[in-house]
């Protein structure tokens, strides 16, 4: 039986992570969270505001995929093929993309073509309108693009997304919970594995991500959750309440 | 020196750091020369079959890797697309001719279950269906990580070492003669993935 994956996320500015309780970016600690941690699949985000220059985060990258068995997705800028390629030749088996799917969507398409459809995940950062509905942002959720999640979601997929991830702006960082409603509207609109992202601040959050929400993999941000034996604790949790996940 | 195949598709870096990993000294290549002075080929690959078969044609790979794989029978591992291009024929965006080095066609993933989402994508059960070299310190049901929307079934029966379930049972893994392929990737599958990597480069 095919497992739920629980996902952990780091964000890099300019090379270096962020959003931690570590103060002193050590990035020899992947070996153990890697191979002792039992972390079924990692994502890697340059979130830097300054355009061009992704020297840092790339070296980053290469020392982290050196030892990292397990999937690793790699994004945070990327426009063109050429950026794609510079994370793949670093050790990325897929990238992430986002801003520059809504700018110019037959990016989709062409990393589809090139790397074939498991090598894109399309990231959709999402808030919530005052209909009801929600509304996709782009540039790191600061340009409105009047477009709806699922629906951009469907479209991604049809263009060639193999995966689909969902974050809500406004629970990222509030540990109050994904937005279910958000994360099921998109499940509901694609056949194509669903992650979600934000605002996970506790285990039972990852049950509800999968039971409500409909997601295929539950994401967390927040590493400060992960010392020692967490996410052996997360998984031991999901399990007992009927969620099948790698033990 | 492991050769590693390069026909430009693929997660060739995390191939050969797994390799690496476990006491090989790995060699991308897409030259026939330097990969026939290689002891043991891993052609691995992520994509489209037929963009790969293009590229495979294109590097004029196609026939000096059979000479040495059929021919001199040197060992040989395919990884995911890699695996499903050892066979004769796929479906894959109209029909394809493969590497024919193992009798088997190419379909689609068609789950019974309408609700299981394709590609299929995460950790799953490699059931041991017969023994095989490669699953040395494997225990049976150990899961391996897939990405794939595609399937490979051998003709021969025989020749599939291993099954995985997803909306009803496909092959996961084959070997025939010195000619070894999974659909699951060993080089992203932690330690059982590691091990099984291992012993294809240590017993094949």
């Amino acid at each position: 039986m095919l497992r739920h994956r629980l996902i952990t996320v780091l964000t890099f500015n300019d090379g270096t992570l962020f959003r931690t309780k570590l103060f002193e970016p050590d990035y020899r600690y992947t070996h153990n969270f890697v191979d002792s941690w039992l972390v079924d699949e990692i994502v890697m985000l340059d979130v830097t505001r300054k355009e061009g220059d992704n020297r840092a985060f790339l070296d980053v990258v290469t020392q982290f995929a050196h030892d990292c068995f397990v999937p690793l997705a790699v994004g945070g800028g990327i426009r063109t093929l050429d950026d794609v390629r510079k994370f793949m030749t670093v050790g990325g088996d897929k990238v992430v993309v986002n801003s520059g799917a809504v700018e110019r969507p037959r990016l989709i398409s062409e990393i589809a073509e090139a790397y074939g459809t498991q090598c894109v995940v399309l990231s959709i950062d999402a808030r919530q309108t005052d209909g009801g509905g929600y509304e996709v942002y782009s540039a790191c959720g600061r340009n409105a693009t009047g477009m709806d999640p699922a629906d951009w979601a469907k479209q991604g997929e049809d263009r060639g997304a193999g995966e689909i991830m969902i974050t809500s702006i406004e629970r990222d960082g509030s540990l109050q919970g994904y937005d279910l409603d958000l994360c099921r509207r998109v499940a509901d609109a694609v056949s194509v594995p669903v992650l979600v992202l934000g605002g996970a601040g506790s285990w039972k959050h990852f049950v509800e991500g999968v039971e409500e929400g409909g997601a295929s993999a539950v994401c967390t941000q927040n590493i400060y959750h992960f010392t020692e034996n967490s996410i052996l604790s997360a998984k031991k949790f999901l399990a007992e309440r009927g969620v099948p996940v790698r033990l | 020196m492991i050769g590693i195949i390069d026909y430009g598709l693929g997660n060739l870096t995390s191939v050969a750091g797994a390799v690496e990993k476990v006491g090989f000294e790995p060699k991308i290549s897409g030259e026939a020369a330097v990969l026939g002075d290689c002891g043991k080929l891993i052609l691995p690959g992520v994509g489209a079959f037929g963009d790969g078969m293009r590229n495979l044609r294109q590097r004029n790979l196609v026939e000096p890797l059979t000479e040495l794989v059929m021919k001199a029978g040197k060992p040989i591992l395919g990884i995911c697309l890699g695996f499903q291009l050892l066979a004769k024929k796929s479906e894959e965006f109209g029909d394809h001719e493969g590497l024919g080095w193992i009798d088997a066609k190419v379909t689609g993933l068609k789950p019974d279950d309408k609700t299981l989402r394709i590609p299929h994508v995460g950790w799953n059960e490699l059931y041991q269906s017969a023994d095989s070299i490669l699953f040395d310190d494997v225990p049976d049901e150990s899961l391996f990580y897939y990405v794939h929307t595609y399937k490979m079934e051998p003709a021969d029966p025989s020749i599939r070492i291993g099954e995985c379930d997803y909306g009803g049972r496909f092959t996961a893994a084959v070997q025939s003669g010195s000619v070894f392929g999974t659909q699951f990737h060993p080089e992203k599958s932690q330690r059982y993935g590691l091990t099984l990597l291992r012993n294809f480069l240590e017993k094949s």
